[in-house]
């Protein structure tokens, strides 16, 4: 048994053209048994960033509060919010910060910059950043997630099609772990209109 | 004594472990090798040659464990009998088919369910088919459900602690009426009338002793039996896909449902499950 | 903000950080496998040549046995006029050259002279030997300063060599095989930059941990030139772009409109009240 798997958990990030999307599933169990189906793993941090954290439920949660509290403490003193690559090497400062104690995480990061130019990066649990012009997933499938995205993503995607292009990429790879689905959620962030939708997924 | 070894294939000169002498020692005891003919039925089935052969199958096990996850189920009503089952094989957490069939129609009359390592369950169940062909050609009539189910446990029981891995339900309906055994590969086998095996069993369970009464029709029992596989699948991470309801009666089995789980949640929950009340957007 | 000192104080002292240690000491005693943390299973090397120095990478990062990153870059800036190669695990080997890549622009700041490559070298062993070999960073770091032009290797453990050549990662012998077949002294920048090009497409495609495409940097007197991507033999070979799926394929349950985000990044704090609140409802 692995931490990773203890929970269960699924995150896709894509770039299209001045737009991102990120989506996760909605599961959250202890091993093989199910407890929610309304468990994001998507967090807010403002309008136009978001963050997915995969891996064990407990340090997703806790890291998300810290972040929103070091978000906060950043807009009090600066009074604007943090780019999404500021924001990035934050939350890698803060898991390498851990180095030999790590939070048990994959946070992936998804937002626009000012100027509509899509920003998502990936990292491991120990904050080892890698930022992608086109996708990045995270969770206890990755090879699922990886091999539909490879096939289905193409670049410069509107926010309708890229919607369903993510959607599409999170139903078919979470179908083949047993650990991850059970409904999904995909936020589209453009820089005219941004918005959030459930899927209908399977349920086992 | 050989000719009353049945179809134990391997238990030839090479017997090594006390458990294998036991096993010649049960089958010779009950006198259930004259069913099959007392001639070996299958074919060779060679043993590995390993100093400790017991240790060794128990390692190889653990390298080949696929069909883990599983709820089965199966009780007898007023009508018949119902067996319903899911349809997922995994390993690990990695979901390696949807549309596993894992009821094994041993003869028109008798079924048994796989939960535990799938190659183990269809390989000793259709061997099992064949010693009741054997017995019907033999005696000209139909073997009953105890019969058979014992020479499955006593199969299993000969094989104990080498690393066969099976739980199994052999449902059918014989001149004594309907009948469910449980088998198992630690060659346990019970009598009863609501059995549930594998992961999710205890998910099925609770939906099964919460509607069963003795006195239902056949809807409602297919009903039961396919809930209480729904719900299993919706909790156990590692059952899913598909459910398949069977129906046994005199006339024997027939399968009555195969319905996807993605069109059962959303025809039992059009409006959303009811665990997910927070709304996640 | 005084007032509230006990609940803001999320300012810790430099330095690592061993609150959960323990913690999951326990885990690990429990049974459960820790997460497999990105490692460059690499090819990385260097040259001196006439003019300067030239080093080498392949692009590929793993864990465990998926590859992670196609693409990415393991030549790691430390000043203007030194650069460093790391194989390891990644955040360790991004980390440690950052850090120690920040101090050497202090350094400058306040000396207002050229980072020298045995201060860098001083910096890096003196890190990695406080600590022991556990931050696994295995290095080639190579430069050109008033004294010439300098190639070195650093070990995990804080060990370090100066040689006119030299490979590290788990490729390291397929390129070390390159360079002792191909090395002379005094070579030009051309025979320097395809001799190290070869090196590393050895790592690429002999070494399972090494892939994708080569990175190159040239470091003269003059200068860095970092040159990306400047081989890629592994061009994807199904070029085809997939059809866009038709729009409504996806069985949606439920959609709603978020506010259109402001392309301005001021905010007034006032405003954020109810994003706090969100933020707080997590569980």
């Amino acid at each position: 048994m692995s931490i990773s798997t203890y929970n269960g958990a699924a995150i896709i990030a894509m770039s299209g053209k001045d737009c991102v999307a990120i989506g996760c599933d909605l599961r959250l169990g202890i091993q093989n048994q199910t407890l929610a189906t309304d468990f994001k793993k998507v967090y807010k941090i403002h309008d136009r960033l978001y963050l997915g954290l995969a891996g064990l439920a407990t340090d997703a949660l806790t890291l998300n509060q810290r972040f929103q509290f070091k978000h906060n403490m950043y807009k009090l003193r600066e009074e604007r919010n943090m780019k999404p690559a500021t924001f990035a090497h934050m939350v890698s400062k803060t898991l390498y910060e851990k180095r030999f104690g790590p939070y048990f995480v994959e946070p992936v990061i998804a937002g626009i910059d000012d100027d509509g130019t899509p920003y998502i990066t990936g990292m491991d649990s120990l904050g080892a950043m890698e930022t992608s012009k086109d996708f990045m997933v995270a969770g206890t499938a990755p090879n699922s997630l990886w091999g539909v995205c490879e096939s289905f993503y193409r670049p410069n995607l509107g926010a309708d099609d890229l919607f369903e292009t993510i959607s599409q990429c999170l139903l078919s790879g979470v179908d083949r772990d047993a650990l991850s689905g059970w409904g999904a959620v995909v936020y589209v962030i453009a820089k005219d209109k941004s918005f959030v939708r459930t899927l209908k997924g399977r349920m086992d | 004594m050989a000719s009353t070894r049945l179809n134990v294939p391997g238990l030839d000169g090479r017997c090594a472990g006390a458990s294998r002498a036991a096993a010649t020692l049960a089958l010779g005891g009950a006198d259930l090798a004259s069913l099959a003919g007392g001639s070996p039925v299958a074919s060779e089935f060679p043993l590995p040659a390993v100093q400790d052969l017991d240790r060794f199958e128990n390692n190889v096990q653990e390298l080949v464990k696929p069909e883990h996850g599983t709820t089965t189920l199966g009780f007898i009503f007023r009508d018949g009998v119902i067996i319903a089952v899911d349809s997922r094989a995994s390993q690990g957490s990695y979901v390696s088919s949807q549309t596993v069939k894992k009821v094994i129609e041993i003869n028109p009359y008798l079924v048994g369910t796989m939960a535990g390592g799938a190659a183990d369950c269809a390989f000793w169940q259709r061997n099992l088919g064949m010693q009741c062909r054997m017995f019907e050609l033999k005696n000209k009539k139909r073997i009953t459900v105890c019969a058979a189910s014992k020479m499955l446990a006593n199969t299993m029981y000969s094989y104990k602690g080498m690393g066969l891995s099976m739980g199994s339900m052999i449902g059918g309906w014989d001149p004594s009426g309907p009948a469910i055994y449980y088998v198992d590969s630690d060659g346990q086998r019970t009598k009863g009338t609501i059995f549930s095996v594998g992961s999710g069993s205890l998910y099925a369970y609770g939906v099964l002793d919460q509607g069963y009464k003795w006195d239902m029709d056949v809807d409602t029992a297919v009903e039961l039996g396919q809930r209480a596989i729904y719900h299993a699948q919706f909790r156990d991470a590692v059952s899913g896909g598909t459910c398949s309801v069977y129906h046994i009666t005199k006339d024997g089995w027939t399968k009555i449902r195969g319905n996807n789980h993605y069109d059962m949640h959303y025809q039992y929950y059009p409006g959303g499950h009811p665990t997910a009340a927070n709304d996640v957007i | 903000m005084a007032s509230s000192g006990c609940l803001v104080s999320e300012q810790k002292p430099n330095g690592f950080d061993f609150d959960l240690c323990k913690r999951n000491a326990w885990l690990e005693k429990q049974g459960l496998q820790t997460l497999k943390p990105w490692s460059t299973g690499t090819t990385i090397c260097g040259v001196v040549y006439k003019d300067g120095v030239v080093l080498g990478a392949d692009t590929r990062s793993t864990a465990g046995e998926t590859v992670a990153d196609k693409n990415c870059e393991k030549i790691h800036y430390m000043a203007p006029n030194i650069y460093c190669c790391g194989a390891g695990t990644a955040a360790d080997t991004e980390n440690v050259t950052g850090m120690i890549s920040s101090q050497l622009e202090l350094h400058r700041f306040r000396t207002n002279r050229e980072s020298r490559v045995v201060t860098s070298l001083t910096l890096l062993k003196s890190h990695l030997f406080r600590y022991q070999g556990y931050i696994s960073a295995a290095l080639v770091l190579g430069g050109v300063d008033c004294k010439g032009p300098h190639l070195f290797t650093v070990f995990p453990h804080g060990s370090t060599d100066a040689l006119p050549f030299c490979t590290m990662g788990s490729g390291s012998l397929n390129a070390m095989a390159v360079y002792e077949s191909g090395y002379k002294e005094d070579m030009s920048k051309a025979e320097a930059m395809e001799l190290t090009k070869r090196a590393i497409r050895a790592g690429i495609f002999n070494d399972l941990g090494s892939g994708s495409n080569v990175d190159l940097c040239v470091i003269t007197s003059e200068g860095a030139e970092y040159l990306r991507n400047v081989d890629m033999p592994n061009p994807r070979t199904f070029t085809a772009v997939p059809k866009p799926f038709a729009r409504g394929t996806t069985p949606v349950l439920k959609s709603k409109e978020l506010r259109v985000p402001s392309l301005e990044s001021r905010v007034t704090i006032e405003s954020q009240e109810g994003d706090v609140a969100t933020a707080m409802d997590t569980t």
